[in-house]
């Protein structure tokens, strides 16, 4: 084992340890069994056949899920396909030229060169591949958010029902040790009534990607800044955090209110940028949720806020509603008030309650540390073994993308929007 | 020792929590009554706001500069004097106590050394890509921000205490000579592992007893190497600076029992340390200093 490989192995097992860490603290087999399993299953050496994956799609976050496959433990990378070429030459590049490539994902199905898919393809593609690669027995993870409309996000869940077969959408929060543990704590009642989550995602750029002068790829490479095939910030970034409300809440939104506009980029986009939504839940409860391109200040935050504390979960820490008092003082205060002077008990490391921090800022994507990118990867993997297909992440993975549509709704219309009944998924299936 | 009649006090406290930690403060007869507690809040509030590596900060966009091996100036006024502080107890504790972070000398990485922090013009030249983590000494920053704007205010006596592991001590006890503070023992509950007078003093206590505390905390390492530090010990140290004790209270965990001794040795007043090693057999505990 090279040097390399064995400091990569040491944080793969630093990664899971801390899995079973924040599992050990609310019976994650039953509440979180999805990571559960990916913990158990990562300890083992990895025997067994590999499955072949194909990706499709290898720009910017096919690419770097296509590092994360590479350095799996249960799975090879078979084939590669894209219709840019620039992208094409990457994927191949990046597995050292061994995959085959393909320029159609219907080409990469009907050769039977692999055992799943991985589609990181522009959001309006997500739809037509996956219900494609199911159709011809192939198990999906899809990159979230699911689809450009309700009706695709729909017909995915259909399939998959139809099909039994895997398709995990791309919330890597579901298998991050600091959200595990955060949950956990939450499930426990350590900050008491869950009523309001705030969340935000805020950036300071154009968002924009290069585009070769003259090419006439604009809306090709750009894609997210155009409404035919993005709904921009709300099914590009707020899906991760609507899964985490969700999760949070342990519910699914009854109504959605939101207003977008796109108040500083005029750069000739289609999709605000600039958004504020409130997604309201049974009980009164909220999650409000911001994002906007032109200040980074309070970057990405989720502020999980309970009657008894809150839970700042992206960076790991929680905060009791009243510090309790140290021991020592307060006999302190007794003393002095009774006139008494004596040796107060004082000392020692303590610290607020803290969730393990296991990435203070955004950790680059790619070689150097096992992550939960790679685990809810391997995890896949393994469904794809078993022909299990995990209901509950594709549940939080579906409302996240109805959840992202319906406020785009809301945005458009100026109205509340009410979250239909017909898009709220069972908590289990026969 | 009792008063049969007891001299009133006024007291003004305050609880928060702050460098993700409890603080807990109590003055006593304040001249300005509540506004004085109101001062510990804003020096803390503003030696955190600065100093974080958690958010942006004046010390997150340093670091993006040496990360990059980059010179930069050094506008902000309390990150100034905290690495202005910093270099003072590098060289004091011999490197021991050394706020960068991720590199380590011994491994051709950078170190405080190699930052190329010039007082005199508020600029740092890094020789190798670096990272500032001011988590040692952040408290004991703090802490000395606040005994300044309370002794301004006219504050004589209070004890304040940021994570039961900095402490500041101003003054005396309403009833006493100075504080008399005791370290409780992390293994035999009811017996104190080092009892203390401080007056217009601070002390921190560092430890590495107790892990579980802590889940997937970064261990305490030794900044020339890395390597973590496994023996179970605790670390005392007096100042009247609160920085300075945090910076040897941690100097005196990660060094050998060598530079121990040359720590202890060449400390004088108001330096005080101390040093408890817990053998395998807890009953063994050693007092080196």
């Amino acid at each position: 084992m090279t040097g390399f490989d064995h400091a990569f192995d040491l944080s793969r097992r630093r990664f899971l340890e801390s899995i079973g860490i924040a599992g050990a603290a609310f019976g994650m087999a039953t509440a979180a069994p999805w990571a559960a399993r990916a913990a158990q299953s990562g300890r083992g050496r990895g025997g067994g056949d590999r499955v072949r994956f194909g990706v499709i799609g290898t720009g910017d976050r096919g690419s770097a899920l296509l590092e994360n496959l590479l350095q799996s433990r249960n799975g090879v990378v078979a084939a590669v396909c894209d219709d840019y070429a620039p992208n094409l030459a990457r994927g191949l590049a990046l597995t050292e030229g061994k995959a085959q490539t393909f320029t159609n994902h219907r080409a990469m199905l009907d050769a039977r060169a692999v055992d799943a898919v991985v589609i990181a393809t522009p959001l309006h593609m997500h739809a037509s591949q996956t219900l494609d690669a199911l159709d011809a027995g192939l198990p999906v993870f899809c990159e979230k958010s699911m689809a450009r409309t309700l009706d695709d996000c729909t017909a995915m869940v259909v399939k998959a029902r139809e099909t039994r077969l895997p398709l995990q959408i791309g919330h890597q929060r579901l298998f991050k040790p600091t959200y595990l543990n955060a949950i956990a704590k939450i499930r426990a009642g350590e900050i008491g009534k869950v009523t309001q989550v705030r969340s935000s995602w805020h950036r300071h750029r154009d968002w924009r990607r290069p585009v070769p002068p003259g090419s006439g790829l604009e809306r090709r490479i750009n894609w997210r800044m155009y409404r035919e095939y993005s709904a921009g910030l709300l099914t590009e970034l707020a899906s991760h955090q609507t899964q985490v409300a969700d999760w949070a809440f342990d519910a699914v939104p009854r109504r959605i209110m939101g207003s977008g506009s796109i108040c500083y980029w005029k750069d000739g986009r289609e999709v605000p940028d600039h958004i504020a939504l409130i997604y309201e839940y049974d009980g009164g409860r909220k999650h409000i949720y911001t994002s906007l391109l032109n200040n980074r200040r309070y970057g990405c935050e989720e502020q999980i806020q309970g009657d008894n504390g809150s839970i700042e979960a992206e960076v790991g820490k929680m905060f009791a509603e009243d510090s309790p008092p140290v021991p020592g003082l307060q006999r302190l205060i007794q003393d002095v008030s009774e006139g008494v002077f004596r040796t107060i008990p004082i000392g020692g490391a303590s610290w607020a309650s803290e969730l393990p921090v296991t990435h203070i800022a955004p950790q680059p994507l790619g070689r150097g540390e096992y992550n939960e990118t790679l685990l809810q990867l391997e995890h896949f993997a393994e469904t794809v073994k078993t022909r299990r297909l995990e209901w509950t992440l594709l549940r939080y993975g579906y409302h996240a993308s109805v959840a992202a549509l319906l406020g785009e709704q809301a945005i458009e219309t100026g109205q509340p929007v009410i979250w239909p009944e017909a898009l709220v998924l069972p908590r289990t299936i026969t | 020792m009792t008063f049969d009649v007891p001299m009133p006090v006024s007291v003004v406290s305050d609880r928060f929590t702050a460098m993700g930690t409890r603080a807990e403060a109590h003055l006593f007869d304040a001249p300005a009554g509540p506004d004085a507690i109101l001062l510990v809040r804003r020096a803390v509030a503003r030696a955190e706001a600065t100093l974080t590596i958690h958010r942006p900060s004046p010390t997150t966009a340093l670091n993006e500069r040496l990360a990059r091996g980059e010179a930069a100036a050094v506008d902000d006024p309390i990150l100034l004097d905290a690495l202005e502080t910093a270099e003072a107890l590098w060289r004091r504790t011999n490197g021991l106590f050394d706020p960068t972070a991720g590199a380590f000398p011994g491994a051709g990485g950078g170190g405080f050394g190699h930052l190329g922090f010039d007082a005199r013009t508020a600029r740092v030249r890094p020789e190798t890509p670096s990272r500032l983590d001011f988590g040692g000494l952040g408290k004991g920053l703090a802490l000395d921000h606040a005994a300044t704007a309370l002794r301004a205010a006219g504050v004589v006596a209070g004890l304040i205490s940021l994570g039961e592991s900095s402490i500041l001590a101003l003054g005396s006890h309403p009833h006493g000579e100075g504080w008399r503070l005791g370290v409780p023992h992390p293994e035999h509950g009811g017996y104190f592992l080092q009892e203390l007078t401080l007056r217009e003093e601070a002390l921190s206590i560092s430890a590495t007893g107790d892990r579980r505390a802590a889940v997937d905390r970064a261990p305490t390492v030794r900044p020339e190497t890395g390597e973590p530090i496994l023996t179970a010990m605790t670390a005392v140290a007096v100042d009247r600076s609160a920085a300075t004790a945090e910076a040897f209270s941690t100097a005196m965990l990660v060094a050998t029992a060598e530079e121990r001794e040359a720590l202890v040795l060449a400390a004088s007043e108001p330096t005080r340390l101390f040093i408890h090693v817990f053998d395998p057999v807890p009953t063994a505990v050693r007092v080196l200093a």
